[in-house]
């Protein structure tokens, strides 16, 4: 076994035994999948380069040194053929790409290995391993024996050949072998995985070797965030032939999300029909039917026959995306009825459309929710759902592969929305936000306390209204109750709001505020107890205060109570207008409003006992 | 089709070269000004006008870089100088920017102590904060409404105006190089180099460049927005000298970092002085603590080929994340050391970055001047001139700071 980093620098000695200069390199023909070294590069004397073929003039090689068959003034130098590379030029310490495990990786070391005197490359070695023995051999073995105490293999991370792609050289006009595979053959959605990793400029290099339509497919696959930017960085002419290709609804959301005057200029060089489909997609709200459906739909009458409809969808409909459905429309376009694939193939060529048309279509309206549109079709098991206007006009359809896009989007902000995190933040982040939530009312409880307490030392304001510093600590003391149903109040809400759809039907202000209060009333009576017992025991002021402390608060409760549901219909009406808050703020307003009501009541009491 | 008017979108034609400037304007640079004045006076002046051409075209060559390669200075260094170099770079580089976070929070807890608030409550609170502001991926908003607030190093121009310096002498000072030799003054010589081309500002403006994808063809305007950056970060950092050097150095009174600079401002320049240079001072030290983790992270991630970026996972990403979370967790934890001496570590933090600084400015200047890597735009003669210069003559502080302090002189 043989590493690169060892052997660069070792001596090349000739066959009279004299050190003719250090390897600087080693070159490898590409075309298989552990590719032969064909030269070796060294630097002479005068750090001059040269470069000999290995399968003529290298006699051995070992850990110390290479040795040639010939002496100096026998050999005969070459050059690098147009299908080799050089391994420490072209590969050690550069990015790759692992075509295997989809992802960017930077090699640390090369691993060779001898077999019947031939050397060959086993694959590039890109784990951490690599980086210890490149630092220092004797931090591998370090690393290697400390990972044996605790019982665990320090992993050697290698990529063979045919699943490296290279960035920096452009391997296409390199024969390679048949199963090597590289980044533009893969799947357009593991491309696009590929593509996140990599800085704009290597994107752009990317996306020279990609035809159109696979650029297509892979900007189609990537997050909606690296979309526009992408399309952006290609050359406008590029960008719209891509765009075009495309399914229209996926186009128009990232024409949407361009600048206006590159938008424009963008369907300016695009083919009339495709511009006009786009820019009609471009007038429907974000978030409903229209915004997700794309506008290619195959449409006949109810007079074709089948083999006519069969011949009409080989010539016009070649390019839709969805072709599960033909929808039968009238003469002015209105959706009259559905024929499945299924019949169109199973029947007669000579039967009229009119004898298997189904008339009973399930269709989404252009304004519906999207969400609604998603379960909709899963409810009915449907592959595409026919979107119309208010005349019943068909003005395009939604896909399956669209569809389930929005049911993870949702499911996605509706775990956001409980547990107060946005997605971006990783688990750990998720985690720290439910502690935050869950023990927010501590921090809260603490800051009430040391508020009580601050006012308690200042002796002045004391000294005049001591009544009210007692009863202020007594609230401070007790405001976990507040705290509490404040929590209560706003989870209702948090849970009102992930049911909610944007626009739908929830409860009325009133109604809730009516729920609430009922709910909050029976906190309030329980909470005065405990107020009236607590200054009793504690012996904090006399029965009559005491009574008036607990009335204060249950109205602190109650104030509590209406400010978390009026915090909650704003955001529910922030939600319908697409802008939900997080969950942990609306929780968070409800506590420190609820406390600081409570602290000023109970000083307004003390102050207005002592002031009579 | 969405116009974007939003004031985040105006704020976002700043571009990568005044972003990266401005966040070298930070806590530790406010203070090391401040005390430049304080102490010397006007004397120290010369030394920011010799070093604005420095400054702007280390920016410019690592700008240029960027453009021309695409790939950020970690992964040149790594590409072109092999493991071991690069390993010791990222390790100078881990060092120096774990060292300016702490001086970083140092400079939230002074400000934050200007307003009544214990640094046993802003500190924790701040690395969350900033903390989260990073994992929630909007930290790039973030930064720009932050440096919208740092904008107030405005209020630092005014409040030199103020001070009604003797504009005579102020002119004079530019011009007339002095030196006092005492360790001390090297050391502040040093660390004046050293936050004013701070190593990790041509690591950030050099992936800002990468990041937003601009091309060698755009690099033509894009310099100037670098060059412009530099030039208007120095003028700041002179007004700074220049007030605490109107004020407080007549005054005779000392001062050890920027909270205190604040501090003395007020009886003599008037409460706002203070308010604005302690607003002035957070806003520049959390927009730092953030920025400065991440370029870490993400530098050392892109040399060992690690997955990086703030949409990866704790699974995808370990190292990443790992990485800025122990940096501002780390960081935030030294400040709350009691009895720590806070201006021996921003001090230390800067000094760290001026001994760093030839090293990288060497990094540099092989890379740019290899034409395989940048083609036909390798190094002009006089940028070679210049950058060399700058190596030469912060290698001497560095070996006359370590002789005097061996000798035992000053």
């Amino acid at each position: 076994m043989f590493y690169l980093t060892r052997m660069l620098g070792k001596p090349v000695v000739d066959a009279a035994g004299e050190t003719i200069g250090r390897i600087s390199d080693v070159a490898v023909a590409t075309g298989e999948v552990f590719p032969r070294v064909t030269a070796l590069a060294f630097l002479g004397p005068g750090k001059t380069p040269f470069m000999l073929s290995w399968r003529k003039y290298v006699e051995s090689i070992d850990d110390d040194k290479v040795v040639l068959n010939a002496t100096k003034d026998a050999l005969r130098f070459s050059y690098l053929q147009p299908d080799e590379i050089l391994l420490a030029r072209d590969l050690l310490n550069k990015q790759i790409v692992d075509t295997q495990g989809m992802k960017v990786v930077r090699v640390n070391d090369l691993k060779l290995s001898e077999s019947r005197n031939q050397l060959r490359l086993l694959g590039a070695e890109v784990g951490i391993r690599g980086i210890l023995r490149g630092l220092h051999p004797a931090l591998e073995t370090a690393a290697e024996r400390i990972a044996k105490l605790f019982g665990k293999e320090l992993p050697e991370n290698i990529i063979a050949w045919n699943y490296m792609d290279l960035l920096e050289r452009d391997l296409s006009q390199v024969k390679l072998s048949v199963t090597h595979k590289r980044l533009h053959e893969l799947h357009p959605a593991d491309i696009a995985d590929v593509l996140e990793q990599l800085t704009p400029a290597q994107r752009a290099k990317v996306f020279e070797h990609l035809d159109n339509s696979q650029a297509a497919e892979t900007i189609s696959e990537l997050e909606d965030a690296f979309q526009a930017e992408v399309i952006g960085d290609l050359g406008a002419q590029r960008a719209s032939d891509i765009l075009e290709i495309m399914d229209p609804d996926d186009a128009a959301d990232i024409i949407g999300d361009l600048p206006y005057d590159k938008a424009e200029a963008l369907l300016r060089l695009m083919g009339v029909n495709e511009a006009r489909a786009i820019r009609s997609l471009l007038g429907y709200r974000e978030k409903t039917a229209g915004g997700i459906m794309t506008p290619e739909v195959t449409r006949v009458t109810e007079d074709m026959t089948v083999s006519e409809v069969i011949e009409h969808i080989r010539k016009e409909s070649s390019e839709n995306e969805s072709l599960y459905y033909i929808y039968v429309v009238d003469a002015d376009g209105r959706l009259e009825g559905v024929v499945s694939l299924r019949d169109l193939v199973l029947s007669d060529p000579g039967t009229k459309i009119a004898d298997i048309v189904s008339r009973d279509v399930i269709t989404a309206h252009v304004d519906d929710d999207q969400e609604d549109v998603a379960e909709t079709m899963s409810k009915y098991d449907l592959l595409a759902l026919p979107v119309v206007d208010e005349t019943g006009k068909l003005l395009g359809v939604v896909t399956v592969d669209d569809a389930l896009e929005v049911l993870e989007e949702e499911s996605a902000e509706d775990l956001e929305l409980a547990t107060g995190a946005s997605r971006e933040r990783g688990p750990l982040a998720t985690a720290w936000w439910l502690i935050v939530r869950r023990n927010a009312w501590v921090a809260l409880w603490a800051l009430a306390l040391l508020a009580a307490a601050s006012l308690n030392r200042n002796a002045q304001a004391c000294s005049k209204l001591p009544a009210a510093c007692d009863l202020v600590l007594a609230a401070a003391i007790l405001s976990p109750i507040i705290l509490r149903a404040a929590d209560e109040v706003s989870s209702r809400t948090i849970t009102e709001l992930i049911d909610a759809t944007p626009g739908g039907e929830h409860p009325s202000f009133a109604r809730r505020l009516l729920r609430e209060s009922g709910i909050g009333s029976a906190v309030a009576v329980a909470a005065a107890a405990v107020a009236f017992l607590w200054v009793e025991v504690a012996g904090t002021a006399e029965a009559g205060t005491a009574a008036l402390f607990a009335l204060v608060t249950a109205a602190a409760v109650l104030v509590t109570v209406f400010v978390g549901s009026a915090l909650g219909e704003a955001a529910l009406k922030a939600s319908d207008a697409g802008k939900t808050p997080p969950s942990s703020l609306l929780t968070l307003a409800a506590m420190v409003v609820g406390s600081a009501a409570y602290l000023g009541l109970a000083y307004a009491l003390g102050a207005w006992i002592e002031l009579g | 089709m969405k116009k974007r008017t939003s004031l985040l979108a105006v704020l976002g034609v700043i571009g990568p070269g005044i972003i990266a400037a401005s966040a070298g304007n930070d806590s530790g640079g406010i203070s090391t000004y401040s005390v430049a004045g304080a102490r010397y006076g006007y004397t120290m002046l010369w030394m920011m006008l010799a070093m604005t051409p420095s400054f702007a075209i280390v920016q410019e060559m690592a700008g240029r870089m960027g453009a021309v390669t695409g790939k950020g200075f970690a992964a040149l260094i790594r590409e072109r100088f092999g493991l071991r170099p690069t390993f010791l770079a990222m390790l100078l580089l881990l060092t120096s920017n774990a060292a300016t976070t702490v001086a970083e929070f140092a400079g939230i807890a002074a400000a934050m102590e200007l307003f009544g608030v214990s640094r046993l409550i802003s500190v924790p609170i701040a690395a969350l904060a900033v903390w989260m502001l990073v994992t929630r991926g909007s930290y790039r908003n973030v930064e720009k409404v932050l440096l919208a607030l740092s904008s107030v190093f405005v209020s630092y121009v005014l409040a030199a105006f103020l001070a009604r310096p003797d504009w005579g002498e102020v002119a004079r000072s530019f011009v007339t190089p002095r030196i006092v030799p005492t360790q001390a003054f090297i050391a502040l010589a040093i660390g004046l180099t050293g936050t004013t081309i701070a190593p990790w500002m041509q690591f950030l403006v050099q992936s800002n460049i990468v990041d937003k994808g601009t091309t060698i063809k755009e690099w033509a305007l894009a310099r100037w927005d670098v060059i412009v950056g530099a030039l208007s970060a120095n003028l700041v950092a002179c007004f700074i000298i220049i007030t605490t050097g109107t004020v407080l150095h007549p005054a005779g009174i000392t001062i050890q970092d920027a909270g205190e600079a604040a501090r003395a401002l007020a009886p003599l320049a008037g409460p706002y002085a203070e308010l604005l240079f302690s607003v002035g001072l957070l806003s520049a030290s959390v927009l730092s603590a953030a920025v400065l983790p991440l370029t870490a992270s993400y530098a050392i991630c892109e040399a060992f080929g690690w997955e990086a970026g703030l949409d990866h996972t704790w699974n995808e990403a370990p190292a990443f994340n790992g990485l800025y979370t122990f940096v501002i967790f780390a960081a935030a934890a030294v400040i709350l050391v009691p009895r720590l001496d806070l201006i021996a570590i921003m001090l230390l933090s800067q000094v760290v970055n001026g001994v760093m600084l030839p090293f990288l400015l060497i990094f540099m200047m092989v890379i740019i001047n290899d034409q395989r890597v940048m083609g036909r735009h390798v190094n002009s003669r006089l940028n070679n001139v210049l950058g060399w210069t700058t190596i030469v003559v912060v290698i001497a502080l560095t070996v006359a700071l370590l002789a005097m302090t061996a000798l035992g002189i000053g």
